[in-house]
């Protein structure tokens, strides 16, 4: 077996810094047993796995957060730039230190399953931590995209964070007050909406989440949509319907996501819009 | 309002991130030629500037290419979309102003919610042309566009004044065959006149065009999945689904760099930047 | 509220004037309306009126024409080839 050097850890994370990520951090494997389910473990990818690399950042700008049009988020999504870095890791750790690796691809087994959290993958890296609207939120940067690195090497492991960013101040002030919270309040599950939850003694606790309806925000125009769209079409009898529902503007704006992935990455922001721990500490002009 | 060092700073950045070209129109200035809902500040509240980035297409071997189809699925490095997340970066990391890529793929039909093309004019990058309107920068010819929106103020580069088209070639020809290359080759989806060596009238019908500069994609799956799907007798259906066309039309949706343009004939025959394509 | 389909009686009464007043036939000295701007003069909602249009632009010609376009790029590539690069041999018969 190669002997890893002493500074193997604190080279590879300045490598994923310089290769663009914002920020990383190393997972113990075998802490995933305890929270994820069989055959998505770390073990399951990769037999013998030991460690898991976790890079973020590609996260929106400061800008795309307060733009007013609808489509920016949506149309121009840039996970993509950090999905390289973590592919870039994968390769360094196999060529410099000798130990495989595996990049967790960001697609899923089938149907919305991942291979690998990504998300819990960044809260055992010590990354960062789920918010009361479920995405993990970094203390510093707030909302990020993620990548992930299976390896066999023994990196020096980070531990989980202990202080979370969410809840953040001001939604403990809202809630002392309004009993609720801004991502509470714009997507709330007994309005046809995707969230549920309170504050109790300082901390977010979700206490509903309908990931389907999510989907439907999230992902909007995709291969749900399009399977949709298409059972309509063929159950519809009359044919100048059928030419409007496959011409139509749904369709249309469908197979353009599916077509280009900057377009499909995630269509709907709006809890993360809202709240004051996502976007990052940097103050714009 | 930036200093000039500010400005060649972003500019330098885009360049070196792959950029042919950059230039900088000031967010106002869309307003007189946009109809709301689709300006830069409609987008970004406070903006100010519009910087935007000219890549390269095509190689010059691949415009020798006698196949066709070869530009149809070659596709490009998109580097000017690279060069203005760089630019992004710089600007929020760096200078501290917002800045967002301007949202420039269609969300209904073929309305994208910002012009690239029209920034390009704006910042100094090109002029219309006869061939489909589309933009020409006078050195390169055809280049594509992408363009970033920012609050930060910075000097705007004027429009340019001696519009790029018609080439001195084209008016010779035009006053010899009352034609010129682009019109001649394909009168399907072009027309136009020449006075005194300017552009007159020129017209373009973008729905017949898109039939060639996007055979197989988006607009061609739809085409024939309606037929498909209207298609009572079984066998006829299996193969319209196994065709050629429609298995294209499928890969096109599936790699979207085979879908980004798929007809250069126009712009094979213009001479405006034809230089830049005479190699070894 | 159900999925939005538009009723193909509306979209044959208005998808010439639409089509005519968006940026489906360009002229260099003007600009299409937005589907706002076609609302307000065809007396719709912009909703109906983006319907409208997505589908006519997809309408505007049959499936023939994708036929002659590929027939039309195979011919004019390989006639400026056999021009450009002195093949006669390349010319499209």
């Amino acid at each position: 077996m190669t002997e890893l050097p002493s500074n193997a850890t604190k080279r590879l994370k300045t490598m994923a810094i310089s290769a663009g990520a914002a920020v990383v951090g190393v997972a113990d494997a075998a802490a995933f047993d305890a929270h994820a389910p069989a055959r998505h473990r770390p073990a399951d990818l990769l037999p013998g796995a030991r460690t898991v690399v976790v890079v973020g950042g590609a996260q929106p700008r400061a800008g795309d957060w307060v733009a007013t049009s609808p489509w920016l988020l949506s149309t121009m999504g840039t996970t993509e730039r950090i999905q390289g870095v973590g592919r870039r890791l994968a390769q360094s750790i196999e060529s410099e230190l000798g130990y495989y690796a595996l990049y967790v691809p960001p697609g899923t087994a089938s149907g919305d399953t991942p291979f690998l959290s990504l998300m819990l993958a960044a809260e055992l890296a010590g990354l960062g931590s789920r918010s009361l609207a479920g995405p993990i939120l970094n203390r510093e940067h707030g909302f990020m995209y993620w990548s992930a690195v299976i390896t066999t090497a023994p990196l020096e492991v980070d531990g989980p964070e202990t202080a979370p960013a969410c809840p953040a101040p001001p939604c403990r002030e809202m809630w002392a007050r309004e009993h609720t919270t801004p991502c509470l309040r714009v997507c709330p599950l007994h309005e046809g909406g995707c969230l549920a939850g309170r504050l109790e003694d300082g901390r977010a606790v979700r206490t509903g989440y309908d990931a389907a309806r999510c989907n439907t925000r999230v992902h909007t125009h995709w291969v749900g949509g399009f399977q949709k769209v298409l059972e309509e079409t063929l159950n519809e009898p009359d044919r100048e319907k059928r030419k409007m529902l496959v011409y139509g503007d749904f369709m249309t704006r469908t197979l353009w996501a599916i077509t280009y992935s900057s377009t499909n990455i995630a269509q709907c922001f709006e809890c993360m819009r809202v709240c004051p721990a996502a976007h990052g500490l940097k103050e714009m002009r | 309002m930036a200093t000039d060092g500010v400005v060649q700073a972003v500019k330098r950045v885009g360049l070196d991130a792959g950029a042919r070209v950059v230039g900088v129109a000031a967010a106002e200035a869309f307003r007189a030629g946009v109809p709301e809902g689709f300006r830069p500040e409609d987008i970004l509240p406070g903006a100010r500037s519009v910087v935007v980035a000219g890549g390269d297409g095509p190689t010059a071997g691949a415009w020798r290419c006698p196949d066709h189809r070869v530009m149809e699925i070659t596709g490009y490095d998109l580097r000017e979309n690279v060069a203005i997340h760089a630019m992004c970066d710089y600007i929020e990391r760096e200078l501290g102003y917002y800045a967002v890529q301007a949202p420039s793929l269609p969300v209904h039909g073929h309305e994208p919610p910002m012009s690239m093309m029209h920034a390009a004019e704006l910042a100094g990058l090109g002029t219309r042309s006869f061939a489909a309107h589309i933009i020409l920068n006078p050195e390169y010819g055809l280049l594509y566009y992408a363009a970033l929106i920012t609050t930060l103020p910075l000097p705007a580069d004027p429009p340019l004044a001696e519009p790029a088209c018609p080439h001195p070639g084209c008016v010779a020809m035009y006053k010899r065959i009352g034609t010129t290359p682009c019109l001649r080759v394909c009168p399907a989806c072009l027309s136009g006149t020449l006075k005194d060596a300017r552009i007159e009238t020129s017209t373009y019908d973008r729905e017949k065009c898109h039939s060639r500069a996007q055979t197989y994609g988006i607009g061609s799956f739809q085409k024939a999945l309606l037929a498909v799907v209207n298609e009572d007798d079984a066998g006829r259906r299996r193969e319209m689904i196994h065709s050629d066309f429609f298995a294209k039309s499928v890969q096109s949706v599936g790699f979207f760099r085979d879908s980004i343009a798929q007809c250069f004939e126009c712009m094979r025959v213009c001479p405006v930047g034809r230089k830049h394509r005479k190699l070894k | 509220m159900g999925f939005f389909r538009l009723d193909p009686e509306v979209y044959a009464r208005h998808k010439d004037d639409v089509l005519r007043l968006s940026n489906s036939f360009q002229r260099i000295d003007a600009r299409g309306l937005s589907d706002r701007e076609i609302a307000e003069r065809l007396g719709l909602d912009e909703p109906t009126v983006t319907e409208i249009r997505v589908i006519a632009e997809r309408d505007c010609y049959p499936l023939d024409e994708w036929q002659r376009a590929i027939e039309f790029k195979r011919k004019a590539c390989r006639d400026w080839a056999a021009a450009a690069l002195k093949r006669p041999d390349l010319k499209d018969s």
